[in-house]
Protein backbone atom coordinates (compact mmCIF):
# COMPACT_ATOMS: atom_id res chain seq x y z
CA UNK A 1 0.00 0.00 0.00
CA UNK A 2 0.97 3.64 0.04
CA UNK A 3 3.75 4.90 2.30
CA UNK A 4 1.57 7.16 4.40
CA UNK A 5 -1.78 5.99 5.64
CA UNK A 6 -4.68 6.82 3.41
CA UNK A 7 -7.70 8.46 5.02
CA UNK A 8 -11.20 7.10 4.49
CA UNK A 9 -14.37 8.94 5.38
CA UNK A 10 -17.13 6.53 6.38
CA UNK A 11 -20.62 8.05 6.40
CA UNK A 12 -23.41 5.83 7.70
CA UNK A 13 -26.01 6.46 10.39
CA UNK A 14 -26.12 2.86 11.59
CA UNK A 15 -23.84 2.51 14.62
CA UNK A 16 -23.52 -1.24 14.52
CA UNK A 17 -22.27 -0.98 10.96
CA UNK A 18 -19.67 1.75 11.45
CA UNK A 19 -18.56 0.37 14.81
CA UNK A 20 -17.61 -2.87 13.12
CA UNK A 21 -16.45 -1.51 9.76
CA UNK A 22 -14.16 1.21 11.11
CA UNK A 23 -11.87 -1.12 13.09
CA UNK A 24 -11.88 -3.56 10.18
CA UNK A 25 -10.71 -0.86 7.75
CA UNK A 26 -8.18 0.40 10.27
CA UNK A 27 -6.71 -3.06 10.58
CA UNK A 28 -6.37 -2.99 6.79
CA UNK A 29 -4.11 0.05 7.17
CA UNK A 30 -6.43 3.02 6.68
CA UNK A 31 -7.12 6.01 8.87
CA UNK A 32 -10.91 6.07 9.24
CA UNK A 33 -13.10 9.10 9.94
CA UNK A 34 -16.71 8.42 10.82
CA UNK A 35 -19.76 10.66 10.37
CA UNK A 36 -23.43 9.82 10.64
CA UNK A 37 -25.09 12.10 8.11
CA UNK A 38 -24.53 13.83 4.79
CA UNK A 39 -24.12 17.36 6.13
CA UNK A 40 -21.39 16.22 8.51
CA UNK A 41 -19.76 14.35 5.64
CA UNK A 42 -19.57 17.56 3.58
CA UNK A 43 -17.89 19.38 6.49
CA UNK A 44 -15.39 16.60 7.05
CA UNK A 45 -14.48 16.55 3.35
CA UNK A 46 -13.75 20.29 3.53
CA UNK A 47 -11.70 20.05 6.71
CA UNK A 48 -9.84 16.75 6.36
CA UNK A 49 -9.62 16.06 2.60
CA UNK A 50 -10.00 12.28 2.81
CA UNK A 51 -8.60 10.11 0.02
CA UNK A 52 -11.86 8.23 -0.39
CA UNK A 53 -15.46 8.47 0.80
CA UNK A 54 -17.75 5.55 1.61
CA UNK A 55 -21.24 6.99 1.55
CA UNK A 56 -24.45 5.31 2.63
CA UNK A 57 -27.47 6.30 0.55
CA UNK A 58 -30.10 6.41 3.28
CA UNK A 59 -29.01 8.90 5.93
CA UNK A 60 -30.82 11.56 7.98
CA UNK A 61 -30.44 15.31 7.29
CA UNK A 62 -28.83 14.85 3.88
CA UNK A 63 -28.87 11.52 2.08
CA UNK A 64 -25.80 10.09 0.39
CA UNK A 65 -27.03 10.88 -3.06
CA UNK A 66 -27.57 14.58 -2.37
CA UNK A 67 -24.22 14.74 -0.58
CA UNK A 68 -22.44 13.31 -3.58
CA UNK A 69 -24.27 15.66 -5.96
CA UNK A 70 -23.15 18.66 -3.93
CA UNK A 71 -19.57 17.47 -3.78
CA UNK A 72 -19.42 16.97 -7.54
CA UNK A 73 -21.09 20.34 -8.11
CA UNK A 74 -18.38 21.93 -6.02
CA UNK A 75 -15.87 20.20 -8.30
CA UNK A 76 -14.68 17.88 -5.56
CA UNK A 77 -13.69 14.60 -7.22
CA UNK A 78 -12.74 12.61 -4.16
CA UNK A 79 -13.34 8.96 -5.15
CA UNK A 80 -16.61 7.78 -3.66
CA UNK A 81 -18.23 4.41 -3.08
CA UNK A 82 -21.99 4.49 -2.59
CA UNK A 83 -23.60 1.95 -0.29
CA UNK A 84 -27.00 1.32 -1.83
CA UNK A 85 -29.91 -0.19 0.05
CA UNK A 86 -31.80 -2.07 -2.58
CA UNK A 87 -30.67 -3.88 -5.67
CA UNK A 88 -32.94 -2.05 -8.05
CA UNK A 89 -31.66 -1.41 -11.52
CA UNK A 90 -32.70 2.23 -11.34
CA UNK A 91 -30.64 2.69 -8.22
CA UNK A 92 -27.52 1.49 -9.98
CA UNK A 93 -28.10 3.74 -12.95
CA UNK A 94 -28.50 6.68 -10.59
CA UNK A 95 -25.30 5.86 -8.79
CA UNK A 96 -23.51 6.39 -12.11
CA UNK A 97 -25.31 9.60 -12.87
CA UNK A 98 -24.23 11.19 -9.64
CA UNK A 99 -20.59 10.39 -10.21
CA UNK A 100 -20.03 7.56 -7.77
CA UNK A 101 -16.86 5.66 -8.59
CA UNK A 102 -18.34 2.41 -7.44
CA UNK A 103 -21.24 1.08 -5.46
CA UNK A 104 -22.00 -1.82 -3.19
CA UNK A 105 -25.36 -3.27 -2.27
CA UNK A 106 -26.13 -3.87 1.36
CA UNK A 107 -25.67 -6.40 2.83
CA UNK A 108 -22.07 -6.86 1.72
CA UNK A 109 -19.05 -8.77 2.92
CA UNK A 110 -16.51 -6.37 4.52
CA UNK A 111 -13.77 -7.97 2.40
CA UNK A 112 -15.71 -6.95 -0.68
CA UNK A 113 -15.78 -3.34 0.54
CA UNK A 114 -12.04 -3.47 1.13
CA UNK A 115 -11.46 -4.84 -2.37
CA UNK A 116 -13.61 -2.01 -3.82
CA UNK A 117 -11.78 0.61 -1.76
CA UNK A 118 -8.38 -0.61 -2.94
CA UNK A 119 -9.47 -0.88 -6.57
CA UNK A 120 -10.98 2.61 -6.60
CA UNK A 121 -7.92 4.13 -4.92
CA UNK A 122 -5.61 2.43 -7.42
CA UNK A 123 -7.61 3.84 -10.30
CA UNK A 124 -8.08 7.33 -8.90
CA UNK A 125 -6.14 10.25 -10.28
CA UNK A 126 -6.24 12.89 -7.53
CA UNK A 127 -8.38 15.92 -8.35
CA UNK A 128 -9.47 14.62 -11.74
CA UNK A 129 -13.03 13.62 -12.47
CA UNK A 130 -13.39 9.89 -12.68
CA UNK A 131 -14.45 7.82 -15.66
CA UNK A 132 -17.65 6.83 -13.86
CA UNK A 133 -18.78 10.46 -14.13
CA UNK A 134 -18.17 10.71 -17.89
CA UNK A 135 -20.93 10.17 -20.44
CA UNK A 136 -18.66 9.42 -23.39
CA UNK A 137 -15.93 6.83 -23.05
CA UNK A 138 -13.34 6.06 -25.72
CA UNK A 139 -10.71 3.37 -25.89
CA UNK A 140 -8.87 3.39 -29.20
CA UNK A 141 -11.51 2.99 -31.92
CA UNK A 142 -14.19 1.98 -29.47
CA UNK A 143 -16.67 4.63 -28.42
CA UNK A 144 -19.33 4.14 -25.74
CA UNK A 145 -22.13 6.67 -25.43
CA UNK A 146 -23.61 5.88 -22.04
CA UNK A 147 -26.55 8.25 -22.27
CA UNK A 148 -27.71 6.97 -25.66
CA UNK A 149 -26.83 3.38 -24.69
CA UNK A 150 -24.83 2.87 -27.88
CA UNK A 151 -21.37 1.59 -28.68
CA UNK A 152 -19.45 1.82 -31.93
CA UNK A 153 -16.10 0.87 -33.39
CA UNK A 154 -14.70 3.29 -35.98
CA UNK A 155 -18.18 4.81 -36.23
CA UNK A 156 -19.75 1.43 -36.99
CA UNK A 157 -22.50 0.80 -34.40
CA UNK A 158 -22.22 -2.47 -32.48
CA UNK A 159 -25.23 -4.74 -32.23
CA UNK A 160 -25.35 -5.51 -28.52
CA UNK A 161 -28.01 -6.64 -26.06
CA UNK A 162 -28.61 -4.16 -23.20
CA UNK A 163 -26.88 -6.54 -20.77
CA UNK A 164 -23.76 -6.89 -22.91
CA UNK A 165 -23.64 -3.12 -23.24
CA UNK A 166 -23.82 -2.72 -19.47
CA UNK A 167 -21.01 -5.23 -19.07
CA UNK A 168 -18.91 -3.20 -21.50
CA UNK A 169 -19.82 -0.05 -19.57
CA UNK A 170 -18.71 -1.54 -16.28
CA UNK A 171 -15.43 -2.79 -17.74
CA UNK A 172 -14.68 0.55 -19.43
CA UNK A 173 -15.30 2.48 -16.24
CA UNK A 174 -12.97 0.10 -14.40
CA UNK A 175 -10.08 -0.22 -16.87
CA UNK A 176 -7.00 -2.24 -16.02
CA UNK A 177 -8.84 -3.75 -13.06
CA UNK A 178 -9.46 -7.46 -12.71
CA UNK A 179 -13.24 -7.61 -12.41
CA UNK A 180 -14.61 -10.88 -11.06
CA UNK A 181 -17.69 -12.50 -12.53
CA UNK A 182 -19.45 -12.15 -9.18
CA UNK A 183 -18.70 -8.44 -9.19
CA UNK A 184 -20.13 -8.05 -12.69
CA UNK A 185 -23.22 -9.96 -11.63
CA UNK A 186 -24.02 -7.78 -8.66
CA UNK A 187 -23.12 -4.58 -10.52
CA UNK A 188 -24.83 -5.22 -13.85
CA UNK A 189 -27.53 -7.79 -13.09
CA UNK A 190 -28.21 -6.62 -9.56
CA UNK A 191 -28.57 -10.10 -8.20
CA UNK A 192 -26.41 -13.08 -7.64
CA UNK A 193 -27.61 -15.76 -10.05
CA UNK A 194 -27.28 -19.38 -9.13
CA UNK A 195 -25.68 -20.13 -12.50
CA UNK A 196 -24.39 -16.60 -12.68
CA UNK A 197 -20.83 -17.12 -13.79
CA UNK A 198 -22.07 -18.85 -16.94
CA UNK A 199 -24.52 -16.04 -17.51
CA UNK A 200 -21.62 -13.59 -17.45
CA UNK A 201 -19.53 -15.75 -19.78
CA UNK A 202 -22.38 -15.89 -22.30
CA UNK A 203 -22.63 -12.10 -22.45
CA UNK A 204 -18.87 -11.79 -22.57
CA UNK A 205 -18.78 -14.09 -25.60
CA UNK A 206 -21.44 -11.92 -27.25
CA UNK A 207 -19.42 -8.78 -26.46
CA UNK A 208 -16.23 -10.26 -27.87
CA UNK A 209 -17.97 -11.37 -31.04
CA UNK A 210 -19.31 -7.85 -31.54
CA UNK A 211 -15.93 -6.29 -30.83
CA UNK A 212 -14.21 -8.90 -32.99
CA UNK A 213 -11.86 -9.50 -30.08
CA UNK A 214 -9.94 -12.77 -30.07
CA UNK A 215 -9.89 -14.22 -26.50
CA UNK A 216 -6.55 -15.91 -27.29
CA UNK A 217 -4.83 -12.63 -28.13
CA UNK A 218 -7.23 -9.92 -26.98
CA UNK A 219 -7.00 -6.23 -27.72
CA UNK A 220 -9.91 -5.18 -25.49
CA UNK A 221 -10.90 -7.80 -22.93
CA UNK A 222 -8.53 -10.25 -21.31
CA UNK A 223 -9.67 -13.32 -19.36
CA UNK A 224 -7.73 -13.75 -16.15
CA UNK A 225 -8.17 -17.44 -15.50
CA UNK A 226 -9.87 -18.15 -12.19
CA UNK A 227 -10.30 -14.45 -11.41
CA UNK A 228 -12.34 -12.63 -13.99
CA UNK A 229 -11.90 -10.13 -16.79
CA UNK A 230 -9.74 -7.09 -17.41
CA UNK A 231 -10.30 -4.24 -19.84
CA UNK A 232 -6.86 -3.72 -21.36
CA UNK A 233 -6.64 -0.41 -23.32
CA UNK A 234 -6.62 2.90 -21.48
CA UNK A 235 -9.94 4.69 -21.44
CA UNK A 236 -10.58 8.36 -21.99
CA UNK A 237 -13.72 10.00 -20.65
CA UNK A 238 -15.47 13.23 -21.55
CA UNK A 239 -18.81 14.98 -21.21
CA UNK B 1 -76.31 8.36 -2.82
CA UNK B 2 -80.06 8.16 -2.22
CA UNK B 3 -80.68 11.42 -4.02
CA UNK B 4 -78.61 10.24 -6.95
CA UNK B 5 -80.53 7.00 -7.38
CA UNK B 6 -83.85 8.94 -7.37
CA UNK B 7 -82.50 11.09 -10.13
CA UNK B 8 -81.48 7.99 -12.08
CA UNK B 9 -84.93 6.46 -11.62
CA UNK B 10 -86.52 9.69 -12.83
CA UNK B 11 -84.31 9.70 -15.91
CA UNK B 12 -85.24 6.09 -16.57
CA UNK B 13 -88.95 6.91 -16.30
CA UNK B 14 -88.56 10.03 -18.44
CA UNK B 15 -89.10 8.29 -21.84
CA UNK B 16 -92.30 6.70 -20.47
CA UNK B 17 -93.62 10.00 -19.12
CA UNK B 18 -92.78 11.94 -22.24
CA UNK B 19 -94.32 9.15 -24.38
CA UNK B 20 -97.53 9.44 -22.37
CA UNK B 21 -97.44 13.23 -22.62
CA UNK B 22 -96.92 13.14 -26.41
CA UNK B 23 -99.76 10.67 -26.91
CA UNK B 24 -102.16 12.76 -24.82
CA UNK B 25 -101.05 15.80 -26.76
CA UNK B 26 -101.57 13.97 -30.10
CA UNK B 27 -105.08 13.03 -29.09
CA UNK B 28 -105.69 16.75 -28.64
CA UNK B 29 -107.04 16.52 -25.10
CA UNK B 30 -110.29 14.99 -26.42
CA UNK B 31 -111.22 13.62 -23.08
CA UNK B 32 -112.21 15.92 -20.28
CA UNK B 33 -109.60 14.14 -18.22
CA UNK B 34 -106.49 13.48 -20.28
CA UNK B 35 -106.70 9.69 -20.30
CA UNK B 36 -105.25 7.58 -23.06
CA UNK B 37 -107.62 6.10 -25.58
CA UNK B 38 -106.26 3.09 -27.40
CA UNK B 39 -105.95 3.90 -31.04
CA UNK B 40 -103.17 3.55 -33.52
CA UNK B 41 -101.71 6.99 -34.12
CA UNK B 42 -98.49 8.97 -33.62
CA UNK B 43 -99.27 9.53 -29.94
CA UNK B 44 -99.72 5.80 -29.26
CA UNK B 45 -96.48 5.10 -31.09
CA UNK B 46 -94.67 7.62 -28.90
CA UNK B 47 -96.22 6.08 -25.81
CA UNK B 48 -95.21 2.53 -26.75
CA UNK B 49 -91.71 3.71 -27.68
CA UNK B 50 -91.47 5.46 -24.29
CA UNK B 51 -92.52 2.28 -22.48
CA UNK B 52 -89.95 0.19 -24.38
CA UNK B 53 -87.11 2.64 -23.81
CA UNK B 54 -87.94 2.89 -20.12
CA UNK B 55 -88.08 -0.88 -19.75
CA UNK B 56 -84.72 -1.19 -21.52
CA UNK B 57 -83.14 1.47 -19.32
CA UNK B 58 -84.60 -0.16 -16.23
CA UNK B 59 -83.20 -3.56 -17.12
CA UNK B 60 -79.78 -2.05 -17.88
CA UNK B 61 -79.87 -0.24 -14.58
CA UNK B 62 -80.85 -3.27 -12.54
CA UNK B 63 -78.36 -5.47 -14.41
CA UNK B 64 -75.64 -2.91 -13.75
CA UNK B 65 -76.53 -2.88 -10.07
CA UNK B 66 -76.25 -6.66 -9.95
CA UNK B 67 -72.88 -6.70 -11.72
CA UNK B 68 -71.65 -3.99 -9.42
CA UNK B 69 -72.71 -5.95 -6.40
CA UNK B 70 -71.13 -9.12 -7.73
CA UNK B 71 -67.80 -7.45 -8.57
CA UNK B 72 -67.91 -5.81 -5.17
CA UNK B 73 -68.25 -9.23 -3.58
CA UNK B 74 -65.44 -10.59 -5.73
CA UNK B 75 -63.19 -7.69 -4.81
CA UNK B 76 -63.93 -8.26 -1.15
CA UNK B 77 -63.12 -11.92 -1.48
CA UNK B 78 -59.81 -11.33 -3.28
CA UNK B 79 -58.89 -8.67 -0.73
CA UNK B 80 -59.57 -11.15 2.01
CA UNK B 81 -57.49 -13.76 0.20
CA UNK B 82 -54.63 -11.30 -0.27
CA UNK B 83 -54.78 -10.46 3.42
CA UNK B 84 -54.73 -14.14 4.33
CA UNK B 85 -51.81 -14.71 1.95
CA UNK B 86 -49.93 -11.81 3.46
CA UNK B 87 -50.40 -13.16 6.98
CA UNK B 88 -49.37 -16.64 5.88
CA UNK B 89 -46.27 -15.18 4.23
CA UNK B 90 -45.31 -13.22 7.35
CA UNK B 91 -45.77 -16.31 9.51
CA UNK B 92 -43.51 -18.32 7.23
CA UNK B 93 -40.97 -15.53 7.03
CA UNK B 94 -40.89 -15.35 10.81
CA UNK B 95 -40.24 -19.07 10.87
CA UNK B 96 -37.46 -18.92 8.25
CA UNK B 97 -35.68 -16.13 10.12
CA UNK B 98 -36.08 -17.64 13.58
CA UNK B 99 -33.83 -20.63 13.04
CA UNK B 100 -30.69 -19.00 11.67
CA UNK B 101 -31.12 -16.18 14.18
CA UNK B 102 -31.24 -18.63 17.08
CA UNK B 103 -28.11 -20.30 15.74
CA UNK B 104 -26.42 -16.95 15.36
CA UNK B 105 -27.22 -15.95 18.94
CA UNK B 106 -25.90 -19.19 20.35
CA UNK B 107 -22.73 -18.90 18.28
CA UNK B 108 -22.15 -15.33 19.49
CA UNK B 109 -22.60 -16.37 23.14
CA UNK B 110 -20.07 -19.14 22.56
CA UNK B 111 -17.72 -16.67 20.93
CA UNK B 112 -17.92 -14.38 23.97
CA UNK B 113 -17.55 -17.08 26.57
CA UNK B 114 -15.23 -19.65 25.05
CA UNK B 115 -11.49 -19.30 25.41
CA UNK B 116 -10.08 -22.13 23.29
CA UNK B 117 -9.00 -21.08 19.78
CA UNK B 118 -10.55 -24.12 18.14
CA UNK B 119 -13.87 -23.68 19.94
CA UNK B 120 -13.94 -20.01 19.01
CA UNK B 121 -13.26 -20.80 15.39
CA UNK B 122 -16.10 -23.31 15.35
CA UNK B 123 -18.43 -20.72 16.85
CA UNK B 124 -17.37 -18.15 14.25
CA UNK B 125 -17.94 -20.68 11.46
CA UNK B 126 -21.43 -21.41 12.80
CA UNK B 127 -22.20 -17.71 13.02
CA UNK B 128 -21.15 -17.13 9.45
CA UNK B 129 -23.18 -20.14 8.30
CA UNK B 130 -26.28 -18.64 9.93
CA UNK B 131 -25.52 -15.29 8.31
CA UNK B 132 -25.20 -17.01 4.92
CA UNK B 133 -28.64 -18.51 5.34
CA UNK B 134 -30.16 -15.15 6.23
CA UNK B 135 -28.38 -13.47 3.33
CA UNK B 136 -29.66 -16.06 0.89
CA UNK B 137 -33.20 -15.59 2.13
CA UNK B 138 -32.90 -11.82 1.78
CA UNK B 139 -31.34 -12.11 -1.68
CA UNK B 140 -34.19 -14.33 -2.90
CA UNK B 141 -36.83 -12.05 -1.39
CA UNK B 142 -35.21 -9.18 -3.22
CA UNK B 143 -35.24 -11.12 -6.47
CA UNK B 144 -38.96 -11.70 -6.13
CA UNK B 145 -39.69 -8.03 -5.51
CA UNK B 146 -37.20 -6.98 -8.18
CA UNK B 147 -39.08 -9.11 -10.73
CA UNK B 148 -42.10 -6.86 -10.36
CA UNK B 149 -40.11 -3.74 -11.09
CA UNK B 150 -37.40 -4.57 -13.57
CA UNK B 151 -38.00 -4.30 -17.28
CA UNK B 152 -37.72 -7.64 -19.02
CA UNK B 153 -35.45 -8.13 -21.95
CA UNK B 154 -37.46 -9.17 -24.96
CA UNK B 155 -35.04 -10.96 -27.27
CA UNK B 156 -35.09 -14.34 -29.04
CA UNK B 157 -33.78 -17.04 -26.73
CA UNK B 158 -32.21 -20.26 -27.98
CA UNK B 159 -33.91 -22.79 -25.70
CA UNK B 160 -31.76 -25.91 -26.31
CA UNK B 161 -28.58 -23.91 -25.70
CA UNK B 162 -30.02 -22.44 -22.51
CA UNK B 163 -31.16 -25.84 -21.24
CA UNK B 164 -27.73 -27.34 -21.89
CA UNK B 165 -26.03 -24.47 -20.09
CA UNK B 166 -28.25 -24.64 -17.01
CA UNK B 167 -28.12 -28.43 -16.80
CA UNK B 168 -24.32 -28.27 -16.90
CA UNK B 169 -24.27 -25.51 -14.28
CA UNK B 170 -26.51 -27.43 -11.88
CA UNK B 171 -24.84 -30.82 -12.15
CA UNK B 172 -21.35 -29.39 -11.79
CA UNK B 173 -22.16 -28.11 -8.29
CA UNK B 174 -19.93 -29.95 -5.80
CA UNK B 175 -22.99 -31.37 -4.02
CA UNK B 176 -24.07 -33.21 -7.18
CA UNK B 177 -20.67 -34.44 -8.33
CA UNK B 178 -21.46 -34.28 -12.07
CA UNK B 179 -24.45 -36.61 -11.86
CA UNK B 180 -25.93 -37.65 -15.16
CA UNK B 181 -28.89 -35.58 -16.40
CA UNK B 182 -30.62 -36.72 -19.59
CA UNK B 183 -31.31 -33.87 -21.95
CA UNK B 184 -33.71 -34.64 -24.79
CA UNK B 185 -34.54 -32.06 -27.43
CA UNK B 186 -36.68 -32.59 -30.52
CA UNK B 187 -34.81 -31.28 -33.56
CA UNK B 188 -36.47 -33.05 -36.47
CA UNK B 189 -37.69 -31.86 -38.94
CA UNK B 190 -36.97 -28.21 -38.12
CA UNK B 191 -34.61 -26.61 -35.63
CA UNK B 192 -36.10 -25.81 -32.25
CA UNK B 193 -38.06 -22.54 -32.34
CA UNK B 194 -36.99 -19.62 -30.20
CA UNK B 195 -38.88 -18.07 -27.30
CA UNK B 196 -38.91 -14.31 -26.81
CA UNK B 197 -37.92 -13.11 -23.42
CA UNK B 198 -35.25 -12.51 -20.84
CA UNK B 199 -32.58 -15.17 -21.24
CA UNK B 200 -31.10 -14.68 -17.78
CA UNK B 201 -34.45 -14.97 -16.04
CA UNK B 202 -35.50 -18.01 -18.06
CA UNK B 203 -32.12 -19.46 -17.13
CA UNK B 204 -32.90 -18.94 -13.44
CA UNK B 205 -36.23 -20.74 -13.88
CA UNK B 206 -34.66 -23.74 -15.63
CA UNK B 207 -31.75 -23.85 -13.22
CA UNK B 208 -34.01 -23.81 -10.16
CA UNK B 209 -36.08 -26.69 -11.54
CA UNK B 210 -33.03 -28.80 -12.44
CA UNK B 211 -31.32 -28.05 -9.16
CA UNK B 212 -34.49 -28.97 -7.29
CA UNK B 213 -34.70 -32.27 -9.14
CA UNK B 214 -31.08 -33.06 -8.22
CA UNK B 215 -31.66 -32.00 -4.62
CA UNK B 216 -34.56 -34.40 -4.13
CA UNK B 217 -32.99 -37.42 -5.81
CA UNK B 218 -30.03 -39.63 -5.02
CA UNK B 219 -27.29 -40.78 -7.39
CA UNK B 220 -29.28 -44.02 -8.05
CA UNK B 221 -32.32 -42.13 -9.29
CA UNK B 222 -32.57 -40.27 -12.58
CA UNK B 223 -33.21 -36.73 -13.70
CA UNK B 224 -34.36 -35.90 -17.20
CA UNK B 225 -34.92 -32.59 -18.98
CA UNK B 226 -36.88 -32.65 -22.22
CA UNK B 227 -38.10 -30.04 -24.65
CA UNK B 228 -40.86 -30.40 -27.24
CA UNK B 229 -42.71 -27.97 -29.44
CA UNK B 230 -45.87 -27.90 -31.52
CA UNK B 231 -45.27 -24.69 -33.43
CA UNK B 232 -47.23 -22.52 -31.02
CA UNK B 233 -46.01 -23.66 -27.64
CA UNK B 234 -42.75 -25.04 -26.41
CA UNK B 235 -42.92 -27.48 -23.53
CA UNK B 236 -40.00 -27.98 -21.18
CA UNK B 237 -40.25 -30.79 -18.68
CA UNK B 238 -37.96 -31.44 -15.77
CA UNK B 239 -38.61 -34.94 -14.49
CA UNK B 240 -37.08 -37.06 -11.77
CA UNK B 241 -37.60 -40.51 -10.26
CA UNK B 242 -37.15 -39.25 -6.70
CA UNK B 243 -39.41 -39.75 -3.71
CA UNK B 244 -42.20 -37.55 -5.04
CA UNK B 245 -44.17 -34.79 -3.37
CA UNK B 246 -47.01 -35.57 -0.93
CA UNK B 247 -50.39 -34.95 -2.58
CA UNK B 248 -51.46 -32.44 0.07
CA UNK B 249 -48.41 -30.28 -0.68
CA UNK B 250 -48.73 -30.27 -4.46
CA UNK B 251 -51.08 -27.32 -4.75
CA UNK B 252 -48.96 -25.14 -2.44
CA UNK B 253 -45.40 -25.71 -3.54
CA UNK B 254 -45.32 -22.62 -5.76
CA UNK B 255 -46.23 -20.38 -2.84
CA UNK B 256 -43.56 -18.16 -1.34
CA UNK B 257 -41.75 -19.79 1.59
CA UNK B 258 -44.01 -22.85 1.54
CA UNK B 259 -42.22 -25.95 2.72
CA UNK B 260 -43.73 -29.33 2.02
CA UNK B 261 -43.30 -32.05 4.62
CA UNK B 262 -40.49 -33.63 2.57
CA UNK B 263 -38.67 -30.30 2.19
CA UNK B 264 -38.23 -29.50 5.86
CA UNK B 265 -34.64 -29.34 6.87
CA UNK B 266 -33.55 -29.26 3.23
CA UNK B 267 -31.28 -26.38 2.31
CA UNK B 268 -32.84 -23.58 0.30
CA UNK B 269 -34.67 -20.31 0.76
CA UNK B 270 -38.15 -21.69 0.11
CA UNK B 271 -38.54 -19.17 -2.70
CA UNK B 272 -37.08 -21.08 -5.65
CA UNK B 273 -40.34 -22.41 -7.10
CA UNK B 274 -42.15 -19.12 -6.41
CA UNK B 275 -39.49 -17.42 -8.52
CA UNK B 276 -39.91 -19.99 -11.28
CA UNK B 277 -43.67 -19.50 -11.38
CA UNK B 278 -43.31 -15.71 -11.49
CA UNK B 279 -40.71 -15.80 -14.28
CA UNK B 280 -42.81 -18.21 -16.35
CA UNK B 281 -45.91 -16.02 -15.86
CA UNK B 282 -43.97 -12.91 -16.90
CA UNK B 283 -43.18 -14.69 -20.17
CA UNK B 284 -46.84 -15.46 -20.82
CA UNK B 285 -46.41 -19.12 -19.95
CA UNK B 286 -47.64 -21.53 -17.33
CA UNK B 287 -46.23 -24.21 -15.06
CA UNK B 288 -47.68 -27.43 -13.71
CA UNK B 289 -46.51 -30.22 -11.52
CA UNK B 290 -47.51 -33.84 -11.17
CA UNK B 291 -46.01 -36.26 -8.74
CA UNK B 292 -46.41 -39.79 -7.38
CA UNK B 293 -45.09 -41.28 -4.19
CA UNK B 294 -46.00 -44.86 -5.13
CA UNK B 295 -44.15 -46.82 -7.80
CA UNK B 296 -43.46 -45.61 -10.43
CA UNK B 297 -42.45 -42.71 -8.23
CA UNK B 298 -41.29 -39.33 -9.35
CA UNK B 299 -42.09 -35.74 -10.12
CA UNK B 300 -42.55 -33.85 -13.39
CA UNK B 301 -42.58 -30.08 -13.70
CA UNK B 302 -44.04 -28.91 -17.01
CA UNK B 303 -43.39 -25.40 -18.30
CA UNK B 304 -45.27 -24.11 -21.36
CA UNK B 305 -44.05 -21.00 -23.12
CA UNK B 306 -45.39 -19.34 -26.27
CA UNK B 307 -43.15 -19.67 -29.34
CA UNK B 308 -41.97 -16.30 -30.64
CA UNK B 309 -43.68 -15.18 -33.82
CA UNK B 310 -41.58 -14.64 -36.85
Amino acid sequence: MARERMTLLLADDDHTIVDSLAPFLERAGFKVLVVSNGAAALEKVQSHHPDLIVLDVLMPRMDGRETLRRLRHANVWTPTILLTQVGEASERALALEEGADDYLNKPFDPHELLARVRAVLRRARPGERSLSAAWLLTAGDLLLDRRARRASVKGEPLDLTPKALSVLEYLMTHPDEVVSRERLLTAVWGWEYPAGTRTVDTRMAELRRALDDDPASPYYIETISGEGYRFIPSVHGEG
Amino acid sequence: MVKKSWLVLFLIALPLLSGAFVSVLAQGFFQPVPVLVFKIDVGMLAFVAGVIVTLLLLSFYLGGLRIERRSHRMLERSLKEAELGRRRFLRRLDHEIKNPLTGLRAALVNLQEMRGTEERQRAAANASHAVDRLSRLLADLRKLSDLEERSLENLPVDVPELLQEMVDAARSLPAYGNREVNLLISRVPSPFPTVRGDRDLLGVAVYNLVENALKFTTANESVEVRALEDGRTIVVEVADSGGGIPAEDLSNIFEELYRGSNARGVDGSGLGLALVRRIVALHGGEIEVRSRQEEPRGTVFTVRLPVSKR
